[in-house]
């Protein structure tokens, strides 16, 4: 049960701070996008009309999110955020399946990439709310219905970053709290597969697709 | 630490006001919520009565709100008089 | 009364632990309850599409399960985690991490049960809108637990703050308060958003050309039932981050006790109060989508009405913090 909070940190001063990178999560990441990286390559090699299984793939997935960001967004918007929103989902699915395999962990257990994720996200929001209305009447949403609402506006605008890193953190941290308590009082016998089964393919598959949902929302209600 | 009455008496009305407040303020809530889903429900019906329903639904809010407002006199005067 | 400081960390942080996770499991409990009394209703009505409604059924389950899941990973901290420098101050946040996390998922739990429910009954009468259902759930009970996941912060902050050497009186109700504040606080507001949500799921099957305007309003309707826990989060941090002077008086943190409980149980009305609301706004924009703005406008002025309660509430609040 010790290993509930061991982390291999790598602590660099710089001017009297700390920074700290935690390297687990860094080489985690990094094998994600390899194998994002591997699966686009092989979907769009030598594509043809009629498409090989992993091309196949490939067109299923962007097809569905592209859809499902054009519901969302609008025709116009979604050529601009469709590739970011199909980014987005496939970088988490894939984080959330990873702990499956033995000796890899999920990046997305760590807040800080979740995090990272969640402030992209309200800075992509608000740069196309501003673009879209013109700053003068981005300001102005601020102060409705009353002026003396801003700060409760403010807070609740970085209340959204809060509530969308966190819930996929706890998510994922949760399952995972959950599979390590469970192995380690059934000696690892039988049930861990199913455990990994129901939390990281169903609950990370759904948690990554309300992330991704929710930033399709919060962009589009920027827009507007 | 010896405790005297007289402390005893300013916690007590410290968390006496609290609680009033607190618990004081969940009725009106929900009682004025119900009101704004039937406005809501009314003006769906009929939209053309839109004026005379707000008007009719800040009233009866306003009603509500007086037990609300009733236990903020309470907690004040927990706080400052007593 | 010999105990030592770590036997009272020990005591806290297993108390802490027991109410994060038996309270915490209430919530969800109910909710997926509800989600699996509607898709058993909806098999039957409409037995054909059973393997819609049972996938549909499953997926609303995983997501309300969220608030549940935030309560153990608390739990599991709570009972595995060594304070790093003892002291009672730290059994007292242990303590209050137990009872924000606790009371916190109590609403959400409940709340995002309903939008799966909903989802559920509607697929059975409105098969073709399936993929709009299960997205406005997802979408809806993802946002009512937005409250659980500010607990789930408070408590967090809570247990691995390290708040040094704040003087120990007032300080330790200060934590408690802190807990209180926000735990409480957070069940109004989750259950609030929960009904805003199911309310959505039924007006998309009622009218499923009408997705855009429900959801917006939904969104918006969640996000006013927020506030209440929001004045709560503001509240909890305060009482954590505020020093206050040593003082060996009783009445202090009997103050700082009674700021959390004010706050905490002033925001359970105008959160269900506001969820209401926005129910039936919700409600009826689905069956008049022409007049959606009017229906805005006046769940608006509903729910700003409805907060003021909660307003009062933080003002008692922030008087027994700053000034007595």
């Amino acid at each position: 049960m010790g290993e509930l909070g061991k982390l291999h940190q790598l602590i660099i001063p710089v001017f009297g701070h700390n920074i700290t990178i935690n390297l687990e999560v860094v080489v985690m990441t990094w094998i994600v996008i390899a194998l994002l990286i591997i699966l686009g390559l092989f979907a769009s090699y030598k594509r043809k009309i009629l498409p090989r299984p992993i091309q196949a793939l490939g067109e299923l997935i962007v097809s569905m999110l592209y859809g499902l960001t054009e519901d969302a967004m609008g025709k116009e918007l979604a050529k601009t955020y469709a590739p970011l929103i199909c980014a987005l989902f496939m970088f988490l699915l894939v984080s959330n399946w990873l702990g499956m395999i033995p000796h890899l962990e999920e990046p997305t257990k760590d807040l800080n990439t979740t995090l990272g994720l969640g402030i992209m996200g309200f800075f992509i929001a608000h740069y196309a709310g501003i673009r879209s209305k013109g700053f003068k009447a981005y300001i102005k949403e601020y102060f409705q219905p009353i002026f003396f609402m801003m700060p409760l506006n403010l807070i609740g605008e970085v209340a959204k970053i809060v509530s969308i890193s966190f819930r996929l953190f706890g998510n994922i941290m949760g399952g995972s709290i959950i599979i390590l308590v469970v192995s380690y009082l059934t000696y690892s016998l039988v049930l861990p597969p199913f455990l990994y089964g129901f939390f990281a393919l169903f609950v990370g598959t759904i948690q990554a697709f309300v992330f991704t949902m929710l930033t399709v929302v919060y962009i589009s209600v920027q827009v507007k | 630490m010896a405790i005297e009455g007289a402390e005893i008496v300013k916690a007590a009305a410290f968390i006496g006001a609290g609680l009033s407040m607190g618990l004081g303020a969940i009725g009106p809530g929900v009682g004025e919520g119900m009101v704004a889903a039937k406005a809501c429900e009314a003006i769906g019906k009929n939209p053309r009565e839109a004026g005379l329903l707000t008007r009719t639904m800040l009233v009866g809010q306003a009603v509500a709100e007086s037990t609300g407002i009733y236990s903020l006199v309470v907690a004040l005067l927990l706080l400052f008089v007593v | 009364m010999g105990f030592e400081v770590e036997t009272v960390i020990k005591i806290a942080a297993y108390t802490g632990g027991g109410i994060a996770m038996g309270l915490g499991a209430v919530g969800a409990a109910i909710g997926e309850g509800y989600t699996a009394a509607r898709a058993n209703l909806a098999i039957s009505r409409n037995p054909e599409i059973s393997g819609d409604i049972f996938k549909s059924m499953l997926v609303g389950q995983a997501v309300a399960e969220s608030a549940s899941i935030f309560a153990l990973v608390i739990a599991i901290l709570l009972l595995f985690m060594d304070a790093a420098t003892p002291s009672l101050l730290k059994a007292a946040a242990f303590l209050g991490a137990g009872l924000s996390m606790g009371f916190g998922a109590i609403g959400s739990g409940i709340g995002s049960g309903y939008p799966g429910g909903e989802a559920c009954f509607g697929i059975s009468q409105q098969p073709a809108a399936d993929s709009q259902l299960t997205t406005n759930m997802l979408i809806g009970s993802a946002v009512c637990q937005t409250p659980a996941i500010f607990s789930m912060v408070v408590a967090l902050m809570l247990i691995f703050i390290d708040f040094g050497n704040a003087p120990l009186t007032p300080t330790w109700a200060a934590f408690i308060g802190a807990g209180l504040s926000m735990g409480l606080a957070a069940i109004g507001s989750g259950y609030g958003g929960g009904l805003a949500a199911g309310a959505s799921c039924e007006g998309i099957a009622r009218s499923p050309q009408s997705v855009t305007n429900v959801t917006t309003i939904m969104l918006v309707g969640q996000a006013v039932s927020q506030t209440p826990s929001i004045f709560g989060l503001l509240i909890s941090f305060i009482l954590m981050f505020k020093s206050f002077p040593e003082s060996s008086m009783l009445a202090t943190p009997m103050a700082l006790l009674g700021a959390g409980l004010c706050m905490g149980f002033g925001g359970i009305g105008p959160g269900i109060g506001n969820g209401m609301a926005a129910e039936g706004a919700v409600r009826w924009v689905a069956r008049n989508v022409e007049h959606s703005n009017e229906l805005m406008r006046i769940m608006l002025v509903g729910q700003a009405v409805s907060q003021s309660t909660a307003i009062y509430a933080m003002v008692v609040s922030l008087v027994l913090i700053f000034v007595v």
